[in-house]
Protein backbone atom coordinates (compact mmCIF):
# COMPACT_ATOMS: atom_id res chain seq x y z
CA UNK A 1 0.00 0.00 0.00
CA UNK A 2 1.25 3.39 -1.07
CA UNK A 3 1.18 6.38 0.92
CA UNK A 4 -1.29 7.64 -1.92
CA UNK A 5 -3.97 4.92 -1.39
CA UNK A 6 -4.54 6.70 2.24
CA UNK A 7 -7.50 8.81 2.61
CA UNK A 8 -5.91 12.23 3.50
CA UNK A 9 -8.21 14.89 5.05
CA UNK A 10 -7.63 18.15 4.46
CA UNK A 11 -9.23 20.72 7.20
CA UNK A 12 -8.36 23.91 8.72
CA UNK A 13 -5.84 25.77 8.70
CA UNK A 14 -2.44 24.68 10.87
CA UNK A 15 1.26 24.64 10.28
CA UNK A 16 2.02 22.39 7.33
CA UNK A 17 2.98 18.86 9.26
CA UNK A 18 6.17 17.47 7.24
CA UNK A 19 5.70 14.04 5.99
CA UNK A 20 8.60 11.97 6.21
CA UNK A 21 8.15 11.85 2.05
CA UNK A 22 7.70 15.32 1.58
CA UNK A 23 11.85 16.21 1.07
CA UNK A 24 10.79 19.75 0.72
CA UNK A 25 8.83 20.70 3.48
CA UNK A 26 11.29 18.69 5.73
CA UNK A 27 14.47 21.00 5.08
CA UNK A 28 11.80 24.32 5.09
CA UNK A 29 11.25 22.85 8.42
CA UNK A 30 14.88 22.56 9.18
CA UNK A 31 15.76 26.15 7.93
CA UNK A 32 12.56 27.49 10.10
CA UNK A 33 13.82 26.06 12.94
CA UNK A 34 17.94 27.02 12.96
CA UNK A 35 16.73 29.98 12.28
CA UNK A 36 13.99 30.47 14.74
CA UNK A 37 16.33 29.00 17.62
CA UNK A 38 19.39 30.90 16.23
CA UNK A 39 17.29 34.35 16.65
CA UNK A 40 15.74 33.59 20.19
CA UNK A 41 19.50 33.44 21.13
CA UNK A 42 20.68 35.93 19.39
CA UNK A 43 19.10 38.86 20.42
CA UNK A 44 18.92 38.44 23.80
CA UNK A 45 22.75 37.96 23.80
CA UNK A 46 23.42 40.86 21.01
CA UNK A 47 20.81 43.15 23.10
CA UNK A 48 20.43 41.61 26.17
CA UNK A 49 17.89 44.96 26.78
CA UNK A 50 15.30 44.63 25.63
CA UNK A 51 15.50 41.24 24.73
CA UNK A 52 16.78 39.52 27.62
CA UNK A 53 13.99 41.28 29.70
CA UNK A 54 11.35 40.25 27.37
CA UNK A 55 12.37 36.98 27.40
CA UNK A 56 12.35 36.59 31.36
CA UNK A 57 9.00 39.06 31.22
CA UNK A 58 7.03 36.30 28.50
CA UNK A 59 7.11 32.83 30.05
CA UNK A 60 4.56 32.61 32.32
CA UNK A 61 2.35 33.18 29.26
CA UNK A 62 3.61 30.19 27.66
CA UNK A 63 2.47 28.19 31.07
CA UNK A 64 -1.20 29.96 29.81
CA UNK A 65 -0.79 28.99 26.86
CA UNK A 66 -0.14 25.72 26.85
CA UNK A 67 -3.06 25.17 29.34
CA UNK A 68 -6.11 26.84 27.80
CA UNK A 69 -4.66 24.61 24.59
CA UNK A 70 -4.67 20.93 25.98
CA UNK A 71 -7.83 21.56 28.04
CA UNK A 72 -9.20 22.82 25.29
CA UNK A 73 -7.84 20.52 23.03
CA UNK A 74 -8.85 17.53 25.67
CA UNK A 75 -12.63 18.65 25.42
CA UNK A 76 -13.01 19.24 21.36
CA UNK A 77 -11.31 16.10 21.05
CA UNK A 78 -14.36 14.59 23.14
CA UNK A 79 -17.04 16.81 21.42
CA UNK A 80 -15.49 16.12 18.48
CA UNK A 81 -15.63 12.17 18.87
CA UNK A 82 -19.73 12.46 19.93
CA UNK A 83 -20.26 14.87 17.20
CA UNK A 84 -18.56 13.09 14.35
CA UNK A 85 -20.31 9.68 15.65
CA UNK A 86 -23.70 11.83 15.70
CA UNK A 87 -23.40 13.46 12.32
CA UNK A 88 -23.33 9.64 11.19
CA UNK A 89 -25.70 8.38 13.28
CA UNK A 90 -28.80 6.31 11.89
CA UNK A 91 -31.17 8.40 14.89
CA UNK A 92 -32.41 11.55 12.90
CA UNK A 93 -33.00 13.68 16.30
CA UNK A 94 -28.99 12.95 17.46
CA UNK A 95 -28.16 13.67 13.53
CA UNK A 96 -29.92 17.01 13.25
CA UNK A 97 -28.23 18.14 16.87
CA UNK A 98 -24.56 17.70 15.71
CA UNK A 99 -25.13 19.03 12.29
CA UNK A 100 -26.87 22.26 14.15
CA UNK A 101 -24.36 22.31 16.09
CA UNK A 102 -21.74 22.75 13.50
CA UNK A 103 -23.47 24.53 11.03
CA UNK A 104 -23.89 27.44 14.08
CA UNK A 105 -20.27 27.13 15.11
CA UNK A 106 -18.75 26.84 11.62
CA UNK A 107 -21.30 30.03 10.88
CA UNK A 108 -19.82 32.54 13.15
CA UNK A 109 -16.10 33.82 13.40
CA UNK A 110 -14.21 32.30 16.60
CA UNK A 111 -13.48 36.27 18.26
CA UNK A 112 -17.61 36.64 18.34
CA UNK A 113 -18.00 33.49 19.59
CA UNK A 114 -15.24 33.92 22.35
CA UNK A 115 -16.80 37.21 23.35
CA UNK A 116 -20.18 35.43 23.23
CA UNK A 117 -19.89 32.39 25.49
CA UNK A 118 -17.29 34.59 27.69
CA UNK A 119 -20.53 37.38 28.58
CA UNK A 120 -23.17 34.80 27.91
CA UNK A 121 -21.60 32.64 30.73
CA UNK A 122 -20.97 35.65 32.75
CA UNK A 123 -24.53 36.25 32.74
CA UNK A 124 -25.41 32.68 34.57
CA UNK A 125 -21.46 32.27 36.61
CA UNK A 126 -19.13 33.90 37.19
CA UNK A 127 -16.40 31.29 36.14
CA UNK A 128 -12.36 31.91 36.17
CA UNK A 129 -11.59 34.03 32.79
CA UNK A 130 -9.32 30.91 31.80
CA UNK A 131 -12.54 28.27 32.07
CA UNK A 132 -14.59 30.78 29.52
CA UNK A 133 -11.86 30.73 27.74
CA UNK A 134 -11.18 27.25 27.38
CA UNK A 135 -14.83 26.73 26.88
CA UNK A 136 -15.71 28.87 24.10
CA UNK A 137 -12.58 27.34 22.36
CA UNK A 138 -13.75 23.74 23.06
CA UNK A 139 -17.04 24.46 21.93
CA UNK A 140 -15.92 26.17 18.89
CA UNK A 141 -12.78 23.19 18.06
CA UNK A 142 -15.32 21.08 18.66
CA UNK A 143 -17.05 21.32 15.28
CA UNK A 144 -14.33 21.48 13.53
CA UNK A 145 -12.83 18.17 15.13
CA UNK A 146 -16.66 16.72 14.55
CA UNK A 147 -16.16 17.16 10.91
CA UNK A 148 -12.48 15.54 11.10
CA UNK A 149 -13.90 12.53 12.99
CA UNK A 150 -16.84 12.02 10.63
CA UNK A 151 -14.75 12.00 7.61
CA UNK A 152 -11.85 9.78 9.55
CA UNK A 153 -14.83 7.46 10.47
CA UNK A 154 -16.51 6.90 6.79
CA UNK A 155 -13.11 6.67 5.84
CA UNK A 156 -13.09 3.01 7.14
CA UNK A 157 -14.34 0.21 4.40
CA UNK A 158 -17.45 -0.75 5.66
CA UNK A 159 -16.41 -4.70 4.90
CA UNK A 160 -14.32 -3.84 8.73
CA UNK A 161 -17.90 -3.07 10.05
CA UNK A 162 -19.48 -6.04 8.59
CA UNK A 163 -16.47 -8.49 9.62
CA UNK A 164 -16.95 -7.25 13.12
CA UNK A 165 -20.66 -7.55 13.24
CA UNK A 166 -20.17 -11.18 11.81
CA UNK A 167 -17.84 -11.99 14.82
CA UNK A 168 -20.78 -11.19 16.79
CA UNK A 169 -19.69 -7.54 17.98
CA UNK A 170 -22.69 -4.89 18.27
CA UNK A 171 -22.42 -1.91 16.74
CA UNK A 172 -20.57 0.02 20.11
CA UNK A 173 -17.82 -2.58 20.42
CA UNK A 174 -17.06 -2.58 16.23
CA UNK A 175 -16.45 1.17 16.69
CA UNK A 176 -14.56 0.83 19.66
CA UNK A 177 -12.35 -2.09 18.31
CA UNK A 178 -11.91 -2.18 14.93
CA UNK A 179 -13.31 1.39 13.31
CA UNK A 180 -11.80 4.04 15.66
CA UNK A 181 -7.95 2.42 15.51
CA UNK A 182 -8.57 2.24 12.64
CA UNK A 183 -9.94 6.10 12.06
CA UNK A 184 -6.82 7.30 14.77
CA UNK A 185 -4.90 6.93 11.26
CA UNK A 186 -6.03 9.39 9.30
CA UNK A 187 -7.77 11.21 11.94
CA UNK A 188 -4.22 12.25 13.91
CA UNK A 189 -3.14 14.45 10.83
CA UNK A 190 -5.93 16.70 10.35
CA UNK A 191 -6.04 16.88 14.88
CA UNK A 192 -2.93 17.82 14.82
CA UNK A 193 -3.64 20.80 12.39
CA UNK A 194 -6.53 21.75 14.61
CA UNK A 195 -4.22 21.25 17.82
CA UNK A 196 -1.46 23.64 16.20
CA UNK A 197 -4.34 26.11 14.69
CA UNK A 198 -6.43 25.96 18.22
CA UNK A 199 -2.68 26.68 19.84
CA UNK A 200 -2.30 29.76 17.55
CA UNK A 201 -6.09 30.91 17.96
CA UNK A 202 -5.35 30.77 21.56
CA UNK A 203 -3.74 34.40 21.06
CA UNK A 204 -7.19 35.50 21.02
CA UNK A 205 -8.26 34.52 24.75
CA UNK A 206 -5.49 37.44 25.54
CA UNK A 207 -8.63 40.27 24.67
CA UNK A 208 -10.28 38.32 28.10
CA UNK A 209 -7.74 39.16 30.41
CA UNK A 210 -6.36 35.34 30.28
CA UNK A 211 -2.41 35.66 31.00
CA UNK A 212 -1.29 33.83 27.57
CA UNK A 213 1.95 34.71 25.88
CA UNK A 214 0.52 37.23 23.72
CA UNK A 215 -1.38 39.10 26.55
CA UNK A 216 1.90 39.40 28.83
CA UNK A 217 3.36 41.05 26.00
CA UNK A 218 1.12 43.04 25.60
CA UNK A 219 1.63 43.84 29.26
CA UNK A 220 5.03 44.58 28.88
CA UNK A 221 4.73 46.58 25.66
CA UNK A 222 3.03 48.74 27.17
CA UNK A 223 4.70 49.81 30.32
CA UNK A 224 8.51 49.78 28.61
CA UNK A 225 7.40 50.79 25.21
CA UNK A 226 9.11 48.45 23.02
CA UNK A 227 6.23 46.82 20.71
CA UNK A 228 8.59 45.93 17.82
CA UNK A 229 10.66 43.63 20.19
CA UNK A 230 8.20 42.50 21.97
CA UNK A 231 6.12 41.26 19.22
CA UNK A 232 9.55 39.88 17.60
CA UNK A 233 10.09 37.64 20.16
CA UNK A 234 6.08 36.94 20.75
CA UNK A 235 6.01 35.84 17.01
CA UNK A 236 9.42 33.82 17.46
CA UNK A 237 7.97 31.63 20.47
CA UNK A 238 4.78 30.74 18.61
CA UNK A 239 6.75 30.01 15.91
CA UNK A 240 9.10 27.57 17.59
CA UNK A 241 6.03 26.17 19.30
CA UNK A 242 4.10 24.98 16.09
CA UNK A 243 7.62 24.04 14.16
CA UNK A 244 8.21 21.73 17.27
CA UNK A 245 4.73 20.06 17.55
CA UNK A 246 4.60 19.79 14.02
CA UNK A 247 7.54 17.75 14.25
CA UNK A 248 5.75 15.89 17.20
CA UNK A 249 2.84 14.83 15.22
CA UNK A 250 4.40 13.90 12.19
CA UNK A 251 6.55 11.28 13.88
CA UNK A 252 3.04 9.91 16.13
CA UNK A 253 1.67 9.70 12.49
CA UNK A 254 4.77 7.37 11.32
CA UNK A 255 4.71 5.32 14.23
CA UNK A 256 0.67 4.92 14.25
CA UNK A 257 0.81 3.90 10.68
CA UNK A 258 2.83 0.87 11.46
CA UNK A 259 0.38 -1.77 9.98
CA UNK A 260 0.14 0.24 6.70
CA UNK A 261 3.90 -0.68 6.25
CA UNK A 262 5.06 -3.90 4.58
CA UNK B 1 -32.78 -38.87 4.09
CA UNK B 2 -32.79 -39.36 7.37
CA UNK B 3 -35.05 -36.61 9.67
CA UNK B 4 -33.19 -34.35 11.56
CA UNK B 5 -33.84 -31.00 12.85
CA UNK B 6 -32.99 -28.34 10.02
CA UNK B 7 -30.13 -25.61 11.52
CA UNK B 8 -31.02 -22.82 9.02
CA UNK B 9 -34.83 -22.54 8.06
CA UNK B 10 -35.24 -20.27 5.84
CA UNK B 11 -39.02 -19.80 4.86
CA UNK B 12 -40.45 -17.77 2.48
CA UNK B 13 -38.64 -14.35 2.63
CA UNK B 14 -39.08 -11.68 0.80
CA UNK B 15 -36.06 -8.95 0.57
CA UNK B 16 -36.42 -5.36 -1.25
CA UNK B 17 -34.22 -2.58 -1.89
CA UNK B 18 -36.11 0.32 -2.03
CA UNK B 19 -38.84 -0.59 -5.02
CA UNK B 20 -36.28 -3.54 -6.07
CA UNK B 21 -37.30 -6.82 -5.20
CA UNK B 22 -34.32 -8.79 -4.34
CA UNK B 23 -35.49 -11.91 -2.89
CA UNK B 24 -38.66 -13.36 -3.89
CA UNK B 25 -40.27 -16.16 -1.48
CA UNK B 26 -37.08 -17.80 -1.14
CA UNK B 27 -37.35 -20.92 1.41
CA UNK B 28 -34.56 -23.16 2.08
CA UNK B 29 -34.16 -25.82 5.08
CA UNK B 30 -30.17 -27.01 5.73
CA UNK B 31 -29.53 -29.87 7.92
CA UNK B 32 -26.95 -29.53 10.49
CA UNK B 33 -23.59 -30.55 8.24
CA UNK B 34 -24.74 -29.96 4.87
CA UNK B 35 -22.70 -28.08 2.36
CA UNK B 36 -24.99 -26.12 0.15
CA UNK B 37 -23.58 -24.35 -2.92
CA UNK B 38 -25.39 -21.37 -4.03
CA UNK B 39 -24.61 -20.43 -7.75
CA UNK B 40 -26.37 -17.91 -10.31
CA UNK B 41 -25.47 -15.03 -12.30
CA UNK B 42 -24.62 -12.04 -11.35
CA UNK B 43 -26.89 -10.07 -9.61
CA UNK B 44 -29.43 -13.03 -8.73
CA UNK B 45 -29.46 -12.18 -5.40
CA UNK B 46 -27.17 -14.89 -3.88
CA UNK B 47 -24.72 -12.31 -1.55
CA UNK B 48 -28.48 -11.44 0.01
CA UNK B 49 -29.58 -14.45 0.76
CA UNK B 50 -26.15 -15.23 2.30
CA UNK B 51 -26.35 -12.26 4.02
CA UNK B 52 -29.80 -12.53 5.14
CA UNK B 53 -28.81 -15.53 7.34
CA UNK B 54 -26.42 -13.67 9.81
CA UNK B 55 -28.50 -10.65 9.40
CA UNK B 56 -26.46 -8.37 7.67
CA UNK B 57 -29.70 -8.21 5.68
CA UNK B 58 -32.77 -7.89 7.50
CA UNK B 59 -36.27 -9.24 5.30
CA UNK B 60 -39.00 -8.18 4.67
CA UNK B 61 -41.48 -10.85 5.34
CA UNK B 62 -41.20 -14.63 5.91
CA UNK B 63 -38.70 -16.03 8.77
CA UNK B 64 -35.72 -17.41 9.13
CA UNK B 65 -34.20 -19.63 11.89
CA UNK B 66 -31.11 -20.43 12.79
CA UNK B 67 -30.24 -23.19 15.47
CA UNK B 68 -33.90 -22.34 17.18
CA UNK B 69 -33.43 -18.50 16.99
CA UNK B 70 -36.15 -16.60 14.92
CA UNK B 71 -33.95 -13.70 13.62
CA UNK B 72 -37.17 -11.69 12.60
CA UNK B 73 -37.89 -12.14 16.58
CA UNK B 74 -36.63 -8.65 18.12
CA UNK B 75 -36.19 -10.28 21.68
CA UNK B 76 -33.68 -12.58 19.85
CA UNK B 77 -30.02 -11.34 20.32
CA UNK B 78 -28.58 -11.19 17.08
CA UNK B 79 -25.25 -10.83 18.45
CA UNK B 80 -25.34 -14.04 20.56
CA UNK B 81 -26.62 -16.04 17.34
CA UNK B 82 -24.10 -13.97 15.07
CA UNK B 83 -21.01 -15.90 17.13
CA UNK B 84 -22.66 -19.28 16.13
CA UNK B 85 -22.47 -17.62 12.24
CA UNK B 86 -19.18 -17.77 10.83
CA UNK B 87 -18.66 -15.35 7.82
CA UNK B 88 -16.04 -14.96 5.38
CA UNK B 89 -16.42 -12.35 2.61
CA UNK B 90 -15.06 -12.09 -0.75
CA UNK B 91 -12.74 -8.92 0.22
CA UNK B 92 -11.15 -10.72 3.16
CA UNK B 93 -11.94 -7.86 5.32
CA UNK B 94 -9.50 -8.57 7.67
CA UNK B 95 -8.29 -6.05 10.82
CA UNK B 96 -5.78 -4.47 9.37
CA UNK B 97 -4.53 -2.77 12.47
CA UNK B 98 -4.03 -5.97 13.63
CA UNK B 99 -1.75 -9.00 13.71
CA UNK B 100 -2.94 -11.91 12.32
CA UNK B 101 -3.21 -13.69 15.13
CA UNK B 102 -4.69 -10.41 17.25
CA UNK B 103 -7.47 -11.13 14.50
CA UNK B 104 -7.83 -14.47 15.25
CA UNK B 105 -8.10 -13.62 19.40
CA UNK B 106 -9.88 -10.48 19.09
CA UNK B 107 -13.39 -11.73 19.40
CA UNK B 108 -12.80 -15.08 21.49
CA UNK B 109 -11.12 -12.33 24.14
CA UNK B 110 -14.10 -9.80 24.22
CA UNK B 111 -16.87 -11.34 23.74
CA UNK B 112 -16.27 -15.05 25.28
CA UNK B 113 -13.93 -13.41 27.78
CA UNK B 114 -11.29 -15.83 27.42
CA UNK B 115 -7.91 -15.72 28.74
CA UNK B 116 -5.53 -14.18 26.02
CA UNK B 117 -3.28 -17.42 26.84
CA UNK B 118 -5.77 -19.85 25.70
CA UNK B 119 -7.14 -17.73 22.87
CA UNK B 120 -3.79 -17.61 22.02
CA UNK B 121 -3.35 -21.46 22.09
CA UNK B 122 -6.40 -21.84 19.62
CA UNK B 123 -5.33 -19.18 17.46
CA UNK B 124 -2.08 -20.81 16.43
CA UNK B 125 -3.48 -24.21 15.85
CA UNK B 126 -6.10 -22.73 13.87
CA UNK B 127 -2.99 -21.27 11.72
CA UNK B 128 -1.73 -24.21 11.74
CA UNK B 129 -4.69 -25.66 10.15
CA UNK B 130 -4.67 -23.32 7.16
CA UNK B 131 -0.88 -23.28 7.24
CA UNK B 132 0.14 -19.80 8.02
CA UNK B 133 0.97 -20.18 12.00
CA UNK B 134 4.40 -18.78 10.57
CA UNK B 135 3.03 -15.57 10.05
CA UNK B 136 1.20 -15.01 13.43
CA UNK B 137 2.99 -11.52 13.71
CA UNK B 138 2.34 -10.03 10.14
CA UNK B 139 -0.37 -7.15 9.26
CA UNK B 140 -2.48 -8.68 6.83
CA UNK B 141 -0.99 -6.55 4.30
CA UNK B 142 2.02 -8.41 4.52
CA UNK B 143 0.37 -11.54 3.12
CA UNK B 144 -1.20 -12.26 -0.19
CA UNK B 145 -5.09 -12.54 -0.81
CA UNK B 146 -5.17 -16.26 -0.49
CA UNK B 147 -2.97 -15.99 2.72
CA UNK B 148 -5.43 -13.23 3.86
CA UNK B 149 -8.57 -15.63 3.09
CA UNK B 150 -7.18 -18.47 5.20
CA UNK B 151 -6.34 -16.04 7.73
CA UNK B 152 -10.02 -14.94 7.82
CA UNK B 153 -11.64 -18.28 7.67
CA UNK B 154 -9.34 -19.01 10.83
CA UNK B 155 -10.59 -15.64 12.38
CA UNK B 156 -14.28 -17.10 11.93
CA UNK B 157 -13.52 -20.26 12.92
CA UNK B 158 -11.83 -19.29 16.37
CA UNK B 159 -15.18 -18.39 17.77
CA UNK B 160 -16.16 -22.04 17.16
CA UNK B 161 -19.33 -21.42 14.78
CA UNK B 162 -21.74 -24.14 14.67
CA UNK B 163 -22.41 -22.70 10.48
CA UNK B 164 -20.13 -21.31 7.87
CA UNK B 165 -20.83 -18.56 5.33
CA UNK B 166 -18.64 -18.12 2.50
CA UNK B 167 -19.44 -15.26 0.09
CA UNK B 168 -17.28 -15.78 -3.32
CA UNK B 169 -14.05 -16.54 -1.02
CA UNK B 170 -12.22 -16.88 -4.04
CA UNK B 171 -13.50 -14.41 -6.76
CA UNK B 172 -10.85 -11.96 -5.62
CA UNK B 173 -7.66 -14.14 -5.76
CA UNK B 174 -5.17 -14.60 -8.20
CA UNK B 175 -6.05 -17.89 -10.17
CA UNK B 176 -2.52 -19.35 -8.42
CA UNK B 177 -3.86 -18.41 -4.88
CA UNK B 178 -7.52 -19.79 -5.07
CA UNK B 179 -6.05 -23.74 -4.96
CA UNK B 180 -4.75 -23.06 -1.39
CA UNK B 181 -8.31 -21.61 0.23
CA UNK B 182 -10.36 -24.07 -1.52
CA UNK B 183 -8.15 -26.63 0.35
CA UNK B 184 -9.29 -24.91 3.52
CA UNK B 185 -12.70 -25.13 2.59
CA UNK B 186 -12.74 -28.91 1.31
CA UNK B 187 -10.77 -29.40 5.01
CA UNK B 188 -13.62 -27.98 6.81
CA UNK B 189 -16.55 -29.43 4.95
CA UNK B 190 -15.01 -33.39 5.50
CA UNK B 191 -14.80 -32.08 9.39
CA UNK B 192 -18.40 -32.06 9.07
CA UNK B 193 -18.86 -28.47 9.29
CA UNK B 194 -22.24 -26.74 7.71
CA UNK B 195 -21.30 -24.58 5.05
CA UNK B 196 -23.41 -22.55 3.06
CA UNK B 197 -21.27 -21.40 0.01
CA UNK B 198 -21.91 -18.49 -2.75
CA UNK B 199 -19.11 -19.34 -5.58
CA UNK B 200 -18.34 -19.68 -9.29
CA UNK B 201 -15.90 -22.79 -8.55
CA UNK B 202 -17.65 -25.52 -10.45
CA UNK B 203 -15.31 -28.29 -9.20
CA UNK B 204 -15.81 -27.35 -5.74
CA UNK B 205 -19.16 -27.41 -5.87
CA UNK B 206 -19.22 -30.86 -7.74
CA UNK B 207 -16.56 -32.29 -4.93
CA UNK B 208 -18.20 -30.78 -1.68
CA UNK B 209 -22.06 -30.01 -1.82
CA UNK B 210 -24.51 -31.91 -0.71
CA UNK B 211 -27.35 -29.84 -2.91
CA UNK B 212 -26.66 -27.21 -5.23
CA UNK B 213 -28.94 -24.18 -5.17
CA UNK B 214 -29.71 -22.48 -7.99
CA UNK B 215 -30.96 -18.38 -7.93
CA UNK B 216 -31.79 -16.40 -10.46
CA UNK B 217 -33.44 -13.05 -9.87
CA UNK B 218 -33.89 -13.42 -6.33
CA UNK B 219 -35.38 -16.66 -6.30
CA UNK B 220 -34.27 -20.59 -6.15
CA UNK B 221 -35.20 -22.06 -10.04
CA UNK B 222 -33.61 -25.41 -8.75
CA UNK B 223 -32.43 -27.34 -6.20
CA UNK B 224 -30.45 -30.65 -6.58
CA UNK B 225 -27.79 -32.88 -5.93
CA UNK B 226 -24.56 -31.66 -7.84
CA UNK B 227 -24.58 -34.80 -9.91
CA UNK B 228 -28.50 -33.60 -10.86
CA UNK B 229 -27.74 -30.27 -11.60
CA UNK B 230 -24.87 -30.76 -13.20
CA UNK B 231 -25.14 -33.84 -15.45
CA UNK B 232 -28.98 -33.47 -15.57
CA UNK B 233 -30.20 -29.73 -14.87
CA UNK B 234 -34.19 -30.00 -14.76
CA UNK B 235 -34.79 -25.86 -16.01
CA UNK B 236 -33.80 -24.10 -18.89
CA UNK B 237 -32.19 -21.52 -16.70
CA UNK B 238 -30.17 -23.64 -14.99
CA UNK B 239 -28.92 -25.36 -18.78
CA UNK B 240 -28.64 -21.69 -20.26
CA UNK B 241 -26.39 -20.65 -16.98
CA UNK B 242 -24.34 -24.21 -17.07
CA UNK B 243 -23.84 -23.35 -21.11
CA UNK B 244 -22.66 -20.01 -20.28
CA UNK B 245 -20.09 -20.52 -17.35
CA UNK B 246 -18.57 -24.29 -18.51
N1 LIG C 1 -27.56 -2.43 -0.55
C1 LIG C 1 -28.21 -2.54 -1.73
N2 LIG C 1 -28.97 -1.53 -2.19
C2 LIG C 1 -29.63 -1.64 -3.36
N3 LIG C 1 -29.59 -2.71 -4.16
C3 LIG C 1 -28.83 -3.75 -3.77
C4 LIG C 1 -28.10 -3.71 -2.54
N4 LIG C 1 -27.44 -4.88 -2.41
C5 LIG C 1 -27.74 -5.61 -3.50
N5 LIG C 1 -28.58 -4.94 -4.32
C6 LIG C 1 -29.13 -5.43 -5.57
O1 LIG C 1 -29.75 -6.67 -5.34
C7 LIG C 1 -29.48 -7.57 -6.38
C8 LIG C 1 -28.87 -8.82 -5.84
O2 LIG C 1 -27.59 -8.51 -5.31
P1 LIG C 1 -26.62 -9.62 -4.76
O3 LIG C 1 -25.41 -8.91 -4.29
O4 LIG C 1 -27.33 -10.46 -3.79
O5 LIG C 1 -26.30 -10.45 -6.08
P2 LIG C 1 -25.29 -11.65 -6.26
O6 LIG C 1 -26.08 -12.79 -6.76
O7 LIG C 1 -24.51 -11.86 -5.02
O8 LIG C 1 -24.36 -11.11 -7.43
P3 LIG C 1 -22.78 -11.22 -7.62
O9 LIG C 1 -22.52 -12.56 -8.25
O10 LIG C 1 -22.49 -10.12 -8.57
O11 LIG C 1 -22.15 -11.05 -6.30
C9 LIG C 1 -28.57 -6.85 -7.36
O12 LIG C 1 -29.36 -6.39 -8.44
C10 LIG C 1 -28.04 -5.69 -6.57
O13 LIG C 1 -27.82 -4.58 -7.41
MG1 LIG D 1 -22.50 -11.50 -4.48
Amino acid sequence: MSKDDITKIEVGDGAAIPSPDDKGLVSAWWVALIGTVGMLIALPVLKPDPYLTILKFVPDGIVVTFEVTILAIVFAIIIGLLTGLGRLSSNRFINMIASLYVEVVRGIPLLVQLFYIYFALGRIVRVPDIVAAVIAMAFCYGAYMGEVFRAGISSIDHGQTEASLSLGFDKKQTMAYVVLPQAWRTILPPVGNEFIALLKDTSLVSILAVADILRRGREYAAESFNYFETYTIIALIYLLITLLLSKLISAMEYRLSHYERR
Amino acid sequence: MNVVEPIIQIQNINKYFGAFHALKNVSLDIAPGDKIVVLGPSGSGKSTLLRTINKLETIDSGTIIVDGHDLTDPEEDINAIRMELGMVFQSFNLFRHLSVLDNLTLAPVKLKKMEKSQANDIALRLLDKVGLRDRAGHYPIQLSGGQQQRVAIARALAMEPKIMLFDEPTSALDPEMIGEVLDVMVTLAKEGMTMVVVTHEMGFAREVADQVVFMDQGAIVEQASPDVFFDNPQHQRSKLFLQQIL
